[in-house]
């Protein structure tokens, strides 16, 4: 009678763990395919929808100029808060825009402040790489920039312009690419 | 009753080291998973310097083409002799040109309002008449949202409605618009 108890109990110890290998195993194949390494990334929020391309074109590393709804941010370090104004177009409806304290003519003052010292920076560091023999990380003026898809392109005419006179004048749009 | 007891004593594969393996691999491969896909549209600024002379006389006119996007359609435009090769159709006093490619409902307001397919047929057109041209410019209103500008791109890029894919006008440069 003991003996039988016991090999009950044997029998119910041992786990059956073939159909969690399974799951398993569909998860791993899943997420290897998933598997990618882009030297860029975004983080999407409510303020920030990339908009939708054809394009095939992979994404380089670059200066990362981000123009939300809210605010423009250069390397993760804000910059400048937009702000809403009244559409003189169509009256009764509002429309994002640069603060007018903070332009110049077109050139926004503290994103042209922030980008000059980039563009220095690169310079510098491609000039002493150059020195050592590497032609590849010189300056190419290349900027990736991110823009929510409702941005008026009075804005981002604004944000091109200053960029320009930052010397950058190669622009990257980044985009989600359409399966 | 010989082959019963065989094969109840089969040892069990044992998977749990298996399952440590795997267990230790999916947070790795979540972490580095990409759920969805970046790419880039290139473009550049106009260039700004003295005008240069032409090093000769070219046997057709610059295309020059730029595509003026509104709010009540897009325009197509270029020398006017590229554009119209019997002379631009004439107009009544005072009347304005309608867009090459107008809005459903007389104005845009979101991107899908603008007829994309009828966009890239006419730049379709135009590449055939043209086929080493290479560049468009882009001159966008004050209040045409950033996601009109990129399906603008998209249409004029590459030709997908004849089934394969051949390059229109892949080289984009955004021009500043009009100032108001």
């Amino acid at each position: 009678m003991a003996l039988k108890k016991a090999r009950r109990m044997r029998l119910d110890a041992g786990l059956n763990i073939t159909s969690m290998m399974d799951m398993m195993t569909i998860i791993l194949v899943f997420l290897l395919k998933s598997y990618g390494t882009q030297d860029i990334s975004v983080a999407p929020s409510e303020d920030l929808q990339l908009p939708v391309s054809t394009t095939q074109a992979p994404p380089q590393i670059a200066v990362n100029l981000i123009v939300t709804k809210s605010r423009i941010i250069v390397d993760g370090v804000h910059v400048l808060t937009l702000i809403k104004e009244e559409d003189k177009q169509h009256p009764g409806q509002e429309r994002l825009a640069v603060p007018k304290d903070e332009k110049r003519g077109q050139a926004i003052l503290p994103l042209l402040e922030v980008l000059e010292v980039k563009a220095d920076s690169a310079k510098n560091d491609g000039e002493r790489l150059a020195a050592s023999g590497t032609d590849q990380h010189a300056f190419k003026g290349r900027l990736l920039i991110q823009c929510d898809k409702k941005l008026p392109f009075s804005v981002l005419r604004e944000v091109m312009y200053t960029a320009g006179q930052a010397q950058f004048s190669e622009f990257k749009f980044v985009v989600y690419k359409q399966e | 009753m010989a082959v019963s007891r065989r094969i109840q004593d089969t040892p069990e594969l044992n998977l749990i080291p298996i399952m440590n393996l795997v267990t230790i691999l999916i947070p790795f491969l979540i972490m580095a998973a990409q759920f969805v896909q970046l790419a880039v549209i290139d473009s550049t600024l106009p260039a700004i310097g003295p005008p240069q002379a032409p090093e000769e006389t070219p046997d057709k006119p610059p295309l020059k083409l730029s595509l003026a996007i509104t709010g009540n359609g897009i325009t197509i435009l270029g020398a006017d002799a590229v554009l119209y090769p019997a002379g631009a159709p004439p107009l009544a006093e005072g009347e304005a040109r309608s867009p090459t490619i107008p809005c459903g409902g007389g104005r845009c307001r979101r991107a899908t309002d603008y007829n994309w397919m009828d966009l890239t047929r006419e730049l379709s057109k135009i590449k055939d008449m043209y086929p080493d041209e290479q560049n468009v410019i882009l001159v966008p209103d004050g209040d045409i949202e950033y996601e009109v500008l990129v399906r603008t791109m998209d249409a004029s890029r590459d030709d997908k409605l004849t089934g394969g894919s051949r390059d229109l006008f892949p080289f984009v440069v955004i021009a500043g618009g009009a100032i108001q």
